[in-house]
């Protein structure tokens, strides 16, 4: 079997693909793209772009090409903290990325581009500072006047369609991502959505009229109509207007208040709190860890102890609500090092698109040194009956360290969950969950914390 | 030769959507909505822009200008 370099989910653009050399990520671009890439980098798109943090840098290399005749050049990205997916985003993380790739196309016909894809798998979070940025650099092609804009369709199908479903109907239905890989079909969001977005004019042409057109023209030959008809820069220009406020208006029906009450809802005392950090920002010190993932790390209280130690941290939580706090947080404060996603541990992204290998599971994406698991594992192992020990060897999968907060039976959080049901968990104690975890990892520090009935560990894997 | 002299003029009047042969399905719907949006938000565009424009004029004494960028957005 041929040793294919290629990235799985590079292969639809024939202007070029990603491949690995060496375990680096390089571009080959392809001599179909030559005018374009010129264009891109002569005519001043890609300094802006580039210095105004949009478009991920690159540096043109030489480099042997995987399919060297068809290639131009070979260029070498800048690469990422992490790989992150929009059905992981909260509302406004897709927002944001929405806006930014209209930014970029409104940029980018000044210089006499356009845009010829809108992917929302185009966008990516940069764990600096999450801030989305481009990361397609050969997304440009040279702007040919009169021509419509060919990544429309896409962009209301990626961004529009489920933005406006978050917004009016759930804010789950972003799940729909996972489910259509190339955006969410128009004709089934305008079927969902609620009547009264008929009356707004952007979400009226650009989803609801938008999907009787790909019904009623579907078999159609646009050529006769390329023909006579054709569409000024300004007529594009008021388009991509017209998205960008329709996409700008849409709202979530967010309070965002409640997760600030959490720790005054739950079981911990201030004195117990401030133990609490005490013990992580210790044990984060112990394993000096390069990257750490916050597993249910809701609003991102014990994550940023690390990353206000200027370490890449990930913040995860099944709650998207949680997720979206985090990220106004951080953008409100300018916060480094740390990004928020959504993921529901007992049903974690899969892989998905051609062949299952287009979009890849979590672990299949990176991993980090140390992982945190706060006032977790009790969801998992009682609320989900996923058996401890499944449970250690899951997160030994993942990381060598764990720091693990462990929630006894006699606290009333756990009181609380097998209120309704029968106590079937025998081994759910101190003892149980240690000798679980002692098969996995060796335990290297724990204490109590203060006023309180649960205690903190710090585990290396063995 | 006669029909070569037509499909080429064909492949000609086609120019601008064919030449960068998107590798994408813009589809033929959206396409058509697009020329058909294209003169409603084509309008509203170039007023809204004009409006800003003039708007900015006026506040030059303020110190702010209206800066290229933001010409395309509503003054808010």
């Amino acid at each position: 079997m041929k040793n294919n370099p290629k990235l799985p989910a590079s292969f639809r653009d024939p202007s070029g693909f990603l491949f690995f050399e060496k375990k680096k990520l390089y571009r080959q671009v392809n001599q179909l793209y030559q005018e374009n890439y010129d264009r891109l980098m002569k005519s001043g798109l890609y300094d802006h772009l580039v210095k105004s943090d949009k478009l991920i840098p690159h540096t043109e290399v030489r480099l042997a090409p995987p399919e060297p005749d068809k290639a131009y050049k070979v260029i070498q990205p800048e690469e990422l903290g992490f790989i992150s997916y929009p059905y992981e985003w909260s509302f406004s993380q897709l927002k944001d990325a929405a806006l930014l790739t209209l930014e970029i196309q409104k940029r980018a016909l000044k210089h006499g581009m356009s845009l010829k894809d809108s992917s929302a798998f185009n966008i990516q979070f940069r764990l600096e500072d999450a801030r989305p940025v481009l990361i397609d650099t050969l997304s440009f092609e040279v702007y040919q006047e009169g021509s419509p804009w060919v990544a429309y369709r896409q962009y209301c199908q990626h961004f529009l369609a489920p933005l406006t479903l978050m917004a009016y109907n759930d804010v789950r239905l972003s799940q729909l991502l996972r489910v259509y890989i190339d955006g969410i079909p128009l004709d089934l969001a305008s079927g969902l959505l609620p009547r009264r977005t008929r009356f707004n004019f952007g979400l009226l042409s650009h989803i609801h009229v938008h999907a009787t057109a790909q019904k009623r023209y579907a078999a159609e030959d646009v050529r006769k109509v390329a023909q006579t008809r054709t569409m000024s820069k300004t007529s594009l220009l008021g388009l991509i207007d017209s998205l960008e406020r329709t996409t700008e208006k849409l709202e979530l029906d967010f309070s965002g208040t409640e997760w600030g009450e959490y720790y005054q809802d739950t079981n911990y005392t201030r004195k117990a709190v401030e133990h609490k950090k005490e013990l992580v920002a210790n044990y984060i010190d112990q394993a000096n860890p390069k990257v750490v993932w916050d597993l249910g790390g809701n609003v991102g209280t014990f994550s940023r102890l690390a990353s206000e130690k200027g370490i890449p941290t990930i913040c995860f939580d099944v709650d998207t609500d949680a997720v979206e706090k985090t990220y106004r947080e951080i953008k409100a404060n300018k916060e480094t090092n740390l990004l928020p996603l959504a993921l529901d541990l007992t049903n974690p992204s899969p892989d998905i698109g051609w062949g299952n290998r287009e979009r890849r599971s979590l672990l299949r994406r990176s991993t980090p040194d140390l992982i945190m698991a706060l006032a977790l594992v009790h969801h998992l192992s009682i609320s989900n009956n996923v058996p401890l020990e499944m449970v250690a060897e899951y997160f030994s999968s993942l990381s060598p360290w764990l720091i693990l907060e462990f929630i006894p039976k006699s606290d009333s959080q756990v009181q609380r969950l097998l209120a309704t049901r029968e106590d079937i968990f025998p081994n759910y104690t101190f003892a149980g969950m240690e000798e679980a975890f002692g098969r996995y990892y060796e335990i290297v520090a724990q204490e109590d914390i203060r006023e309180s009935e649960r205690r903190v560990y710090l585990m290396k894997r063995e | 030769m006669y029909s070569h002299f037509s499909e080429i003029m064909v492949e000609i009047l086609n120019g601008p959507m064919l030449k960068n042969q998107p590798y994408l399905d813009p589809g033929s719907g959206s396409f058509i909505l697009q020329i058909l949006l294209a003169g409603l938000v084509g309008i509203g565009f170039a007023f809204r822009s004009y409006w800003g424009k003039l708007l900015g004029f006026f506040r030059k004494d303020s110190g702010e200008e209206a800066s290229e960028e933001d010409s395309s957005a509503d003054e808010e």
